[in-house]
């Protein structure tokens, strides 16, 4: 195990920054967000977590595909090839982290791979981060009630912790130990902080977000048997405004669009994230519109996160961050939700 | 295949066009492949889907209407979409002519399950424009090296007028012949029509197939599908036995893009075939 004074970060950032891209939280005037770093000294860690998730280091916003000339053939059109540096992925918190491994199903585990999402998978090394246990529990959060604890380790190659005024990093992986190895920056950690450490994962178990009992198969079954419950769907909906939000700031909200953006005569096919909350997700050429009520959106948001992708992958498709609870512009909370549709 | 990107599509130069219907708006596009490499990777079955990609418009997933036993090209039956707004794909292929390019993403999708069809009596019911991937499934059938894999096939195909009839050509050659049982029907003929009328429901209920051994792959718009389903409640037939494919709007097509869910399936990559089995577990959602 490894340490370095949080004041020398912009050391241990520089370093990265030297081996490949660096992609870390930075403050923005709205707060913090992973961003690709280019200032070593822009990296802060006093955030508590970024407005976006970090899916998009894996997942974009935008995913070039194709550039085209119209009038042009097909065979002239030019494949988007990644050509991706080594990448570091800096001070994902565990709930984010946990989400990474629930896109991998999706994305890569199962039927076809994508070849974005795996290219830069593979390319990313990432350093998970622990919530700060002293600071208060955050109401949006819930990540207890998905079994995720405050600093689970799982999924990072290196995690970290911060013990007063020094960040300690442990390896977790083959490759985290590899790259641990070579970080020149830091400097041995002692067997008390390594007992700081392994308390501290402990201790992060027991931290006290919301949480109810949620059995995964429980809730989806739940949630299939109230589908035809229009009542109770159009009542937790009602103040819905199809904005969309939720599922831009989501870590494992996945559905995507492809078009194409032509301007004078030259064009990009790529992909960009898409919402089912917005009426034309599923509207047809015919001008058939399967969901053209907002309480059949959020249902199927819902339904999606907590039944379908139980059914389909045996996982929830959510990791209780809190982030579609805290930019809702009017307060709908999908923890409530769910925790009231077992009640019904 | 897992070096292939499957967003990018394949290049195909439509070789011809065959006008289908009386009101122009169906035609049949046939493709064939630039890369010979793309033309050995694209092995499908009948039942599976393609999109269809033109750059600057877009893409549109369209079911396989020839059969993977006619091989050097592979057909599309599209229709001009759009009637709140164009549909920018379709309307662009039906602009285009014999040695236009376009795109190809696929084979997409399940076929019909072909080894579950085997050793079995087939009743293919379609009706109007959704008769495309049961073509392909008729043909497949009827080849001489497949023959004799099926049982007794019968044909119900229905439209709203004879001139809505698509391949008429081929629906002329298959009522000659001694190996399928052909049984066309239009809502409403016109003078020169000597063939049967009457809704595709209620002419099942005439021809009223046998349930035992027999699986009934039946396609067509809603309203058709509505009625015909009870009369093969009634003629004894199991919803395992009864099969359909399915369409939503898609984008990816092949499971990834998050559109096409209905439940816990995606019907692109889960589907777009189904048995009616399967589809009584889905939310009725729509």
């Amino acid at each position: 195990m490894k340490k370095t004074a949080i004041d020398q970060l912009h050391e241990l950032a520089a370093h990265l920054m030297e081996k490949g891209t660096l992609i870390a939280p930075i403050k923005e005037d709205a707060g913090f967000n992973f961003r690709e770093i280019s200032d070593a000294k822009n990296v802060d860690l006093t955030f508590h977590n970024t407005i976006i998730s970090p899916k998009s280091a894996f997942f974009p916003q935008m995913e070039d595909f194709v550039r085209y000339q119209t009038g042009k053939n097909v065979p002239e059109a030019m494949p988007v090839e990644l050509n991706l540096q080594p990448t570091f992925l800096f001070g994902v918190r565990p709930c984010d982290v946990k989400s990474f491994q629930i896109m991998d199903i999706h994305f890569s585990g199962t039927g076809a791979a994508d070849p974005y999402w795996r290219k830069r998978r593979e390319a990313t090394t990432i350093l998970g981060y622990a919530f700060d246990l002293d600071a208060p529990v955050q109401a949006e959060e819930f990540y207890r009630t998905l079994g995720i604890g405050a600093a689970d380790p799982e999924g990072s190659d290196i995690f970290m912790i911060r013990k007063g005024e020094d960040l300690l990093l442990k390896s977790i992986t083959p490759r985290g130990e590899k790259l641990l190895a070579q970080m020149s920056p830091l400097t041995e950690a002692s067997a008390d902080e390594e007992k700081y450490f392994e308390d501290y994962i402990i201790r992060g178990r027991d931290f006290k977000t919301r949480f109810t009992c949620v059995d995964d198969k429980t809730v989806a079954k739940k949630l299939e048997n109230i589908f035809h419950n229009s009542d109770f769907w159009t009542k937790v909906s009602s103040a819905c405004l199809s904005c969309g939000v939720c599922t831009f700031v989501c870590p494992n909200c996945y559905c995507f669009d492809i078009c194409d953006e032509t301007l004078f005569g030259r064009g990009t096919r790529r992909r960009v994230w898409d919402a089912c909350m917005f009426t034309d997700f599923t509207l047809e050429a015919s001008g058939h519109n399967p969901r053209t009520q907002v309480f059949q959106r959020l249902r199927q948001k819902v339904n999606h996160k907590y039944s379908y992708h139980v059914r389909k992958y045996g996982v929830i498709s959510c990791v209780g961050c809190g982030r579609c609870t805290r930019h809702c512009p009017v307060n709908i909370d999908i923890y409530s939700i769910v925790e009231a549709a077992l009640k019904v | 295949m897992s070096n292939i990107n499957p967003y990018i599509p394949m290049p195909v130069e439509i070789s011809r066009v065959i006008d289908e219907v009386d009101t122009h708006d169906i035609k049949t596009f046939r493709f064939t492949f630039l890369n010979k490499e793309d033309e050995a990777n694209f092995k499908y079955l009948p039942g599976q889907f393609a999109e269809l990609s033109i750059y600057g418009k877009g893409e549109s997933p369209i079911g396989i209407a020839s059969s993977p036993t006619e091989p050097g090209y592979v057909e599309f039956t599209v229709q001009r979409a759009g009637t709140i707004v164009p549909g920018l794909v379709t309307a662009a292929l039906h602009d285009m002519n014999e040695g236009g390019k376009i795109g190809l993403r696929g084979p997409l999708g399940h076929s019909w399950p072909i080894e579950f069809l085997e050793k079995k009596n087939i009743v293919v019911v379609g009706g109007g424009f959704a008769f495309t991937t049961l073509r392909s499934l008729i043909n497949y059938m009827l080849h001489k090296d497949n023959r004799k894999r099926f049982d007794e096939i019968t044909v119900i195909y229905g439209a709203r007028t004879p001139g809505l009839l698509l391949y008429k050509d081929e629906l002329a050659e298959w009522e000659k012949r001694d190996d399928i049982k052909t049984v066309i029907t239009v809502d409403k003929g016109d003078e020169t029509w000597k063939g049967r009328q009457g809704f595709v429901p209620a002419v099942c209920k005439e021809v009223a197939p046998s349930p035992y051994n027999t699986v009934a792959v039946i396609c067509g718009p809603p309203v058709m599908i509505k009625f015909t389903l009870p009369v093969f409640f009634e003629l004894g037939f199991y919803k395992e036995n009864i099969l359909t494919s399915l369409e939503m709007r898609m984008k990816c097509g092949i499971g990834k893009c998050g559109r096409c869910n209905v439940g816990y399936k995606y019907v692109c990559s889960d589907g777009p075939v189904f048995s009616l089995a399967e589809l009584d577990e889905l939310p009725r959602e729509f």
